[in-house]
């Protein structure tokens, strides 16, 4: 049986309508297949393909249905995964877990032990310069050196008189700064006393004509002022 | 629904230990095996989280006021691990399938009961899940610059594609695609800005994962994921009051995000912002703070080490060293550090007058894997 239509065209599904529609050739004296028997078959395939087609359609809808079943109700899978299985699987996954843990700790220990390195090493090195700084130092005080120690060791002794300057300048301001605080609080405590034992016997002026009253604001002022 | 015996049934799938959520992820993995992407290769701390977490749910299981807020954080939570509705019904299969190994006693009413907690507590996730689908299930964030501080401290400046919305104060959990599935949380330096970019401050962790990725593997180009923000370590709106803050190690990274915050919306008050460390080469962000210290007259930074001789700074643990310049019985306080100086801090300012109530507090411990049920970062 040659079809004329489809020859060419094998990936095209045949449908139901395509052998209904289908052209046989006749031989010129009648010879070939018997005109009705042919008839009847492809009513047959037609009827066939029909089903098939029917009954493919139906099972797509069916997996759509289980497999939506399956998204929205996760409780149906074919079958429970068996206890061996579950044990089996425990069992690598444990594996995998004990490796995991294995080489986070192997590398926990690895950067501890490179950061208490790393610090010793820094101590260390900051111990040696200041060691080295010292010695330096002492070698110039000592004049031990030559030339070149002697031009350091005029260096480091401009560089020492320099600082001491600094140090006494600083201890000269604590200083003072101490001794009038201390003044100041004495001469509060003065008035305070002296207000209590006899309000007024507090001269008016007495403020003006305070002879060791350093300048600046104080809170003595203020317990004057309350007084007056 | 019968509580006391679901508890019963619980606390014998407990009492196995590691067994019960090994038997359980074996299951669902076997069951469904699209589920196992989801997860790390190692899964020993999953295992302990999950028990733990589905015991929190069963103690309050009688107080749903109390329990629905927590179900609804973790369903949105959820979202970034990509967890779907169709996930929720697998769960709760292989839960059933565990109790039920683990309990010699077993019965169809003990089933019938844990099927309607578990579908209760399941609608209750998923709904909260949908509710947030207007927020991305997690934020892809570029990594702008990376910069070390020390040897295992780095500071990350990221920017997400798209806008995160958060609080001063907040974190955010991270994940990067070098370590697959391990979320980890971070708190945000800086208060939200105009250009969406945010501060992390990360310390490597020995043998922390992730930790240590994020500071000796991660560089500038690099894509972060970010998960939504939690946290209360943030300023009471309704309060002017002026601000203590004490950090230890990188708990300085929220309290400094609070400090942006009173400089970018006021309300204008002083902050005294103490930041604690072992030596001063770990005071990884002194020179910005420094900075920060010149541009705002109300700030006062005092930095303080516990364990460094040569050092000019304060000397001391920084709780002691906050006490020092106290008084602070006015202020709102904020701690952030490890549990030991979160702890030492808040007993010496409440035993020196400062309310508790007053008292704000995050710790900052070495692994932060998630918020516990109550929504708290901290472990």
């Amino acid at each position: 049986m040659t079809t004329t239509e489809h020859g060419g065209d094998r990936d095209r599904r045949l449908s139901p309508a395509d052998v209904q529609n289908v052209m046989f050739s006749r031989g010129a004296f009648r010879r070939g297949y018997d005109d009705h028997e042919v008839d009847s078959f492809l009513d047959r395939v037609e009827y066939e393909l029909t089903r098939l087609i029917a009954e493919k359609a139906e099972l797509r809808d069916h997996v759509q249905a289980l497999e939506q079943q399956i998204a929205t109700d996760g409780s149906t899978p074919a079958q429970p995964p068996t206890a061996q299985a579950v044990r089996i699987l425990s069992a690598a996954q444990q594996t995998a877990d004990q490796y995991v843990a294995d080489a986070e700790s192997y590398s926990r220990r690895l950067a501890s032990e490179a950061r208490e390195q790393y610090e010793q090493i820094v101590e260390q090195a900051r111990e040696q310069a200041d060691a080295l700084l010292q010695h330096t130092r002492q070698q110039a005080a000592n004049g031990a050196v030559g030339p070149v120690g002697a031009i350091a060791g005029d260096a480091r002794t401009t560089e020492e008189l320099q600082a001491q300057v600094v140090y006494l300048q600083a201890f000269a301001q604590a200083c003072r700064t101490q001794l009038r605080s201390y003044l100041e609080a004495l001469l509060t405590d003065v008035e305070a006393e002296w207000g209590r034992a006899d309000p007024n016997a507090l001269p008016p002026s007495r403020a003006n004509g305070r002879p060791t009253r350093l300048s600046g604001a104080h809170p003595a002022d203020d317990v004057v002022d309350l007084r007056r | 629904m019968d509580i006391a015996a679901m508890r019963a049934s619980f606390s014998k799938a407990a009492e196995a230990g590691d067994e019960a959520p090994l038997y359980f992820y074996s299951h669902l993995f076997l069951s469904h095996p699209e589920t196992r992407g989801m997860f790390p290769v190692s899964m020993a701390h999953q295992r302990d989280r999950l028990f733990t977490a589905l015991g929190e749910v069963m103690a309050r299981v009688d107080d749903l006021d109390a329990l629905v807020p927590i179900l609804q954080q973790l369903g949105r939570d959820h979202r970034k691990f990509g967890t779907l509705a169709a996930h929720y019904p697998a769960v709760g299969a292989s839960l059933l399938a565990t109790l039920e190994h683990f309990d010699d006693t077993w019965n169809a009413e003990l089933a019938a009961d844990w099927t309607a907690a578990y579908q209760l507590i399941a609608k209750v996730m998923v709904e909260a899940a949908d509710a947030a689908s207007d927020q991305p299930p997690w934020w892809d964030a570029k990594v702008l610059t990376h910069e070390l501080r020390g040897i295992d401290t780095a500071v990350l400046q990221v920017q997400p594609q798209v806008v995160l919305p958060f609080k001063a104060g907040q974190s955010v959990s991270v994940e990067t695609e070098r370590r697959p599935r391990l979320w980890r949380y971070y708190s945000i330096a800086n208060a939200p800005r105009p250009d969406n970019i945010l501060e992390l401050h990360v310390q490597a962790q020995d043998g922390g994962p992730v930790s240590s990725a994020l500071v000796r593997h991660v560089s500038a180009g690099d894509v972060l994921r970010l998960g939504s923000p939690v946290g209360q370590l943030t300023l009471d709106p309704d309060s002017r009051r002026d601000l203590l803050l004490v950090a230890g190690g990188t708990g300085l990274a929220p309290l400094k995000a609070l400090v942006d915050q009173v400089a970018r919306q006021g309300p204008p008050r002083r902050v005294d912002l103490f930041v604690g460390a072992r030596t001063e080469d770990r005071l990884y962000d002194l020179r910005d703070l420094r900075r920060l210290e010149q541009e705002l007259p109300w700030l006062t930074v005092t930095p303080a080490v516990s364990d460094d001789p040569r050092s000019s700074l304060e000397r001391g643990d920084v709780s002691e060293v906050c006490l020092r310049h106290g008084p602070w019985t006015n202020r709102d306080v904020f701690v952030a550090g490890s549990r030991q100086t979160v702890r030492d801090t808040v007993a010496r300012l409440t035993a020196l007058g400062t309310p508790a109530e007053s008292i704000r507090t995050e710790v900052f411990a070495p692994s932060r894997p998630g918020p516990t049920l109550e929504g708290e970062v901290t472990s």
